[in-house]
């Protein structure tokens, strides 16, 4: 019922594994989808919210963060990204090099930070070809890719998220998951989406350098310095990867996603017919 | 209060020659009898009398345990307090005697080989004359006995399910028997088990075995003692719990109550204090004389069907039946079971099993029972039909084995089999149906309902419910629910439609909790306000749709004013 259900094209990976016959315009989700890694009650701050509407989140802790939040009607599904892993066939390479994601915020932020001691501290850090993946707002400040350009790295972003049921890139995961498997790691200044993601697609993860500051940061669940204290195993530049893929496998609820014809039920999205 | 007795038809009668009057009899009253069957109360008690022996049987019973134990050629003495109901039992048992009057007035010199007071001490006392406390009315059961003989008493616990989910109001000033409630403690009256036998022993008996009996002192279908009374180590525990729930459902469907008993009977099962809320202890005592007391037979568990005669035990070689039903049965498809099934079976009722998992939204695990239970299921089957016990088995009925699941105690099982697909949803939507009418905590959304539920829980089976499968599934269990409870063609339509709306905000479709009730509330107004709210957003989001409709159909009309416009508009109309 949400526009951010179609984010990143979610909604379209969940009627693809559902088995619906045309996932490029799946049917409304009812209920908002957790649509990126959280850790508030699932929904993103400022979230437009119906009272005693489902909420879809990704795992099981955030189900009881967003119940001791005040939410009732919460129900996981696991993310939209892990369903993606479990229908694509893993390739047979280990994938080399090092995909680095800046912090970002979204096109409402603005990161302050120094993107150029970022891009020092990450070249020392990594062995072999380095891709910089930019969110789509600063993919187009020439400024910012030219820092990561003139520094050698291979500049990407994976699109445009959609906004108000316009302009998705119903891709978008599709193609984040192919770069991550090209890659052998994946690194950030902050722990956020990616760095679970790299995970779950089984790349070594690792979270260093300035955090940065987001214009406009919501405190409310305890920002930056809360993701230190809560998952420290993810933090320096060397991690311990079954440590680090165990957390992010219940971070995406990727032991708990659904058959298809649950997931359907769950979304809403019942057969033609039904009682 | 019975109608005005007719005078000519009482003049005409022939006079009753083993009727004696011994004070105290009730006039125009009658205790209504029960004419209901207790085939487990009356297979204790006869087996304590005998040819020859003398029997009292105290206060109203059963008209067929005084037939049966008459039948046994004992000489047996009914006392009743009520006139009409002691002249009618004379009429209907001539070779019987039949006193009316207060049991306080009888004459007890002689004793008795027997003395049965399964009806409790209540209705020992008459209107008339003298009220005798509850603690003198034991003292004077007890002193009945003739060495040698035996006592059979049924006491009400005051503590039990019956009394605490108890919703009637103004009972007391509807009951003309209440002149003094029942059902107040009084100074004497044992209040448990253990001072009920106290007294007994103080009294000069030997307190053979005290069952606790479920699920009301007037109508026990199930008595547990010996070792496995309080015993939460036993491997009857989870068949306990199967066979208290039926029982329980069977005493209280259509009740009103403060809250569904079978939650208080289960949780007093774990804890192991089924004695503490059980309906009644049944005490068999006997006084000592010189020849040893071989005659009362001790029962761990002793199961009765309460609408048959089905009696049945369980000894350590399995369960054996005592009193087999009458004649085979068979009910709209469905064909009544004789043989119990092994009670022993496993540790962990997959109901239990389940509702656990739903509370922690443990969902891995519940795909995986709910697999393993398809699986099972979908083995017992030929050709895509179940029959035989396991077709027809709730869950609640369904233990856990490292084998997969086993019947634990079944009742009923189809003549043809059905579909597979059938059996698992009626299975499955009827868990459904418990966690949505049970208030039971469940990981899916509280907003849905049971037919959205159990596609939920059908699908992580790995299977899809079609319309088709849940409606039959529906109509399963209301055959089942039509043989069990001897549904009229018109309560079965109203109960299948019942069935197929149960909603979040559905109250119980049996036992009417109020408890349950007011959960149903609080989802209805859960419901409603989520509905207002939705409605709230659809207009806001018609009218944003709206405004964007407008900007993009005032885009198009610019478009089309241009040259580039009007050339696709012409080509779009050729």
């Amino acid at each position: 019922m949400h526009h951010a259900n179609h984010h990143y094209g979610h909604s379209h990976i969940l009627a693809r594994y559902c088995g619906l016959p045309d996932p490029r315009h799946p049917p409304r989700i009812q209920g908002y989808l957790q649509h990126g890694w959280n850790i508030g009650d699932g929904l993103a701050p400022g979230t437009p919210y119906v009272s005693g509407s489902r909420l879809l989140v990704w795992s099981e802790e955030t189900r009881r963060r967003s119940w001791s939040q005040g939410r009732r009607n919460v129900v996981v599904v696991g993310a939209p990204f892990a369903y993606l892993v479990a229908m694509t066939p893993p390739p047979g390479q280990p994938g080399d090099g090092t995909i680095f994601y800046p912090f970002h915020g979204w096109e409402g932020q603005q990161v302050h930070g120094d993107h150029q001691r970022l891009i020092d501290e990450v070249r020392a850090t990594e062995t072999g070809p380095i891709t910089a993946c930019l969110y789509w707002n600063e993919y187009q400040m020439r400024s910012v890719r030219d820092l990561y350009e003139k520094a050698g790295f291979r500049v990407i972003c994976h699109g445009y998220r959609g906004f108000w049921w316009q302009d998705h890139n119903r891709d978008f995961l599709v193609s984040q998951l192919a770069e991550l498997r090209r890659h052998r790691r994946v690194v950030s200044n902050r722990l956020c989406s990616a760095i679970w993601y790299g995970l779950v697609a089984g790349r070594e993860a690792a979270v260093y350098g300035d955090p940065m500051v987001l214009d406009n940061a919501d405190p409310t669940f305890g920002g930056e310095p809360r993701l230190h204290r809560q998952w420290p195993e993810l933090y320096g530049q060397e991690t311990d990867f079954a440590t680090c893929h165990r957390l992010a496998r219940a971070q995406l609820g990727a032991d708990e996603l659904a058959g298809p014809e649950e997931l359907r039920m769950l979304l809403g999205w019942p057969k033609e017919g039904y009682v | 209060m019975p109608d005005r007795p007719d005078m000519a038809a009482a003049l005409a009668a022939a006079p009753l020659t083993n009727l004696f009057r011994v004070g105290g009899e009730m006039f125009a009253w009658s205790d209504e009898l029960d004419g209901r069957r207790n085939a487990l109360l009356t297979h204790l008690i006869v087996a304590l009398a005998g040819p020859g022996r003398t029997v009292l049987v105290a206060g109203p019973h059963p008209d067929h345990l005084v037939a049966a134990l008459a039948a046994g050629g004992a000489e047996v003495t009914w006392l009743l307090r009520s006139l009409g109901d002691a002249e009618r039992a004379a009429r209907r048992h001539p070779t019987i005697t039949v006193r009316a009057g207060a049991f306080g007035k009888i004459d007890l010199t002689a004793g008795y080989d027997l003395v049965v007071a399964a009806d409790g001490i209540h209705r020992l006392n008459s209107a008339e004359g003298d009220q005798v406390p509850a603690g003198e009315l034991i003292d004077r059961l007890a002193s009945a006995v003739r060495p040698d003989g035996a006592l059979v008493l049924m006491h009400d616990n005051l503590l039990g399910a019956h009394h605490t989910v108890r919703l009637d109001p103004g009972r007391r000033l509807r009951d003309d028997a209440a002149w003094y409630p029942a059902d107040e403690p009084s100074a004497g009256n044992p209040a448990a088990r253990a001072q009920l036998t106290a007294r007994l022993a103080d009294a000069g008996l030997v307190v053979d075995v005290a069952y606790a009996a479920f699920p009301e002192p007037t109508a026990p279908a199930v008595l547990i003692g010996g070792d496995a009374l309080g015993d939460v180590t036993s491997p009857l525990r989870p068949w306990l719990r199967t066979v208290l729930t039926q029982a329980y459902t069977t005493a209280f469907r259509g009740r009103a109550v403060v809250s569904d008993p079978r939650r208080l009977i289960s949780r007093a099962l774990r804890a192991g204090a089924e004695d503490t809320v059980a309906g009644g202890w049944l005490v068999v005592a006997h006084a000592p004389g010189d020849a040893p007391a071989a005659r009362t037979e001790r029962h761990d568990v002793l199961v009765g069907d309460v609408n048959g005669a089905f009696t049945w035990t369980v000894t350590a070689d399995g369960p054996k039946v005592l009193v087999p039903h009458e004649s085979p049965l068979e009910r709209d498809g469905l064909r009544r079971l004789d043989v119990p099934a092994d009670p022993a079976a496993g540790a962990l009722v997959l109901e239990d099993r389940l509702l656990e998992l739903c509370a922690a939204a443990d969902v891995r695990s519940l795909r995986r029972e709910i697999s393993q239970y398809e699986s099972w299921l979908s083995a017992q089957a030929r050709d895509g039909l179940v029959g035989g016990p396991a077709a027809l088995a709730d869950l609640s009925s369904l233990v856990i084995t490292p084998a997969g699941c086993a019947v634990l105690a079944a009742r009923w099982e189809p003549v043809e089999p059905v579909p597979v697909a059938v059996a698992l949803a009626r299975g499955l939507w009827q868990f459904a149906v418990r966690l949505i009418t049970w208030a039971r905590p469940h990981p899916w959304p509280i907003t849905a309902s049971a037919a959205d539920l159990a596609a939920i829980l059908v699908g992580m089976a790995g299977r899809s419910l079609a319309d088709g499968e849940l409606r039959a599934a529906v109509d399963l269990q209301m055959l089942i629910d039509t043989a069990e409870f001897g549904l009229s063609p018109s309560e079965r339509q109203a109960y299948r439609l019942e069935l197929l709306a149960v909603q979040p905000g559905t109250a119980p479709v049996d036992v009417a909790g109020y408890r349950e009730l007011i959960e149903a509330l609080w989802r209805q107004r859960y419901q409603a306000s989520h509905l207002l709210a939705m409605m709230e957003w659809t207009e806001r989001i018609i009218e944003s749709r709206d405004a964007a409709l407008s900007r993009m159909d005032w885009e198009l009309q610019l478009l089309r004013r241009g040259w580039g416009g009007r050339g696709l508009m012409l080509a779009k109309r050729a």
